[in-house]
């Protein structure tokens, strides 16, 4: 393993992105606490929600390319695949979690509640609940072929709610406000300060679940190389140990 | 050959089982989400058959009717009407009114109905999607307050 070092070390551009990450982040603390007007109605409290939708917004993008790479890893089975796809699952589920955290956080002032079943609050709490089982599929399934085909299926699933999770409040009645940035183009309901430090954010959020994406992958692939060579090791070793060779 | 021909069939039960699985946990869901979905009912469906409703724990959705908030904060009784636009019901709430409560404002109130009145034990603000800043700059908290006496 003297090359162990070696294989860790995170690459030079990686590095710049994440020091890059700590400006950015603080321009986007500015704009949403400082820079952005009070809202009409909410005041200040309009200053969670840059960090709330933003958050909410890049855990579903993770949920996406956790699917889309296990997809992958199901449809050419390489490993490298299945390794993104864990990387993005594990952030999904923090991301996820914030988004819960930080709804909490907002709603209470708000709409005076911490919670409540409706259908948008229900989804994203059976999408985290969905997440945790991803970790717990993949930890009882020791052949890495198939640890990642059944969680790659769990992840298609977890994915497979994200549509109505968007449009939950448009379709069923719920206490979560609708969107009021419609992709239809039917307009966008928030003033431009609001918007641009919003998507600002939003940006800063996509592009630290980027960075750990990356690392976490780079560290995922080293972890496979390792769990290769040691499945190799113990293949070698087993038949002169006299031990019961299996095939 | 004969391997191949189990594998294959393993297959057929594997994505049938599959597929009974995920329909399984649809009908769970939707199940689950059957009584989210109809997170809360209007007055004016209330009003359409209000001895579905009697006496038992229901969300009433609607708008906060102008000039009908008082506030009495010396026992904390809030009554006011909620409307939308077809029926209009007098609320009872024991609490004081939320942050963002006020004429017009969308509410949420869960309780049940006494007669044709409306008795709350929780009352949720259901804000619209529409974000902007106050015209002059900043907040006139005297106009707000002054909106719930």
């Amino acid at each position: 393993m003297s090359d162990a070092s070696e294989r860790l070390r995170r690459p030079a551009w990686l590095r710049v992105w994440g020091v890059a990450l700590v400006p950015l982040f603080g321009t986007g603390a500015y704009l949403g606490l400082v820079w952005s007007p009070q809202d009409v109605n909410q005041g200040n409290l309009i200053r969670i929600m840059y960090a709330h939708v933003s958050v909410a917004w890049i855990g579903f993008l993770a949920v996406f390319l956790t699917a889309l790479f296990g997809s992958l890893f199901l449809w050419r089975g390489k490993r490298r695949d299945d390794v993104v796809s864990v990387a993005s699952a594990e952030l999904a589920l923090l991301f996820s979690s914030l988004t819960i955290i930080g709804g909490m956080t907002y709603s209470r002032p708000t709409l005076n509640t911490f919670w409540t079943w409706d259908a948008k609050l229900t989804l994203t709490a059976l999408m985290v609940a969905m997440l945790v089982g991803y970790f717990i599929v993949r930890g009882l399934i020791d052949d890495p072929v198939r640890r990642g085909r059944v969680s790659a299926v769990v992840a298609i699933v977890v994915a497979a709610s994200l549509p109505f999770n968007y449009l939950a409040a448009e379709w069923f009645r719920t206490l979560h406000p609708s969107r009021a940035i419609a992709l239809d183009g039917s307009g966008v309901t928030m003033a431009p300060e609001m918007l641009l430090t919003l998507l600002f954010n939003t940006v800063v959020a996509g592009l630290v679940y980027g960075w750990f994406l990356v690392d976490r992958a780079r560290l995922g692939h080293v972890e496979a190389q390792l769990e290769q060579e040691r499945a190799e090791l113990e293949l070698q070793s087993a038949p002169t140990a006299g031990g019961v060779v299996r095939v | 050959m004969r391997a191949r021909r189990g594998f294959a069939r393993r297959r057929v039960v594997y994505a049938l089982l599959g597929v009974g699985v995920l329909a399984f946990a649809g009908f769970m869901i939707s199940q689950a989400l059957n009584t989210s979905l109809v997170y809360f009912i209007l007055p004016s469906e209330y009003a359409q058959q209000p001895s579905q409703y009697q006496d038992r724990r229901v969300r009433l959705g609607g708008l906060v009717a102008p000039e009908s908030v008082r506030f009495d904060d010396l026992d904390l009784q809030l009554t006011f009407d909620v409307t939308d636009g077809l029926a209009t019901y007098p609320v009872r709430h024991v609490g004081s009114p939320p942050e963002l409560f006020r004429e017009n404002a969308g509410v949420v109130i869960e309780g049940r109905f006494s007669e044709n009145e409306f008795v709350s034990d929780n009352l949720l603000i259901k804000h619209s999607e529409v974000y902007e800043a106050p015209k002059d700059g900043h907040i006139d908290i005297e106009a707000l307050r002054e909106s719930l006496q």
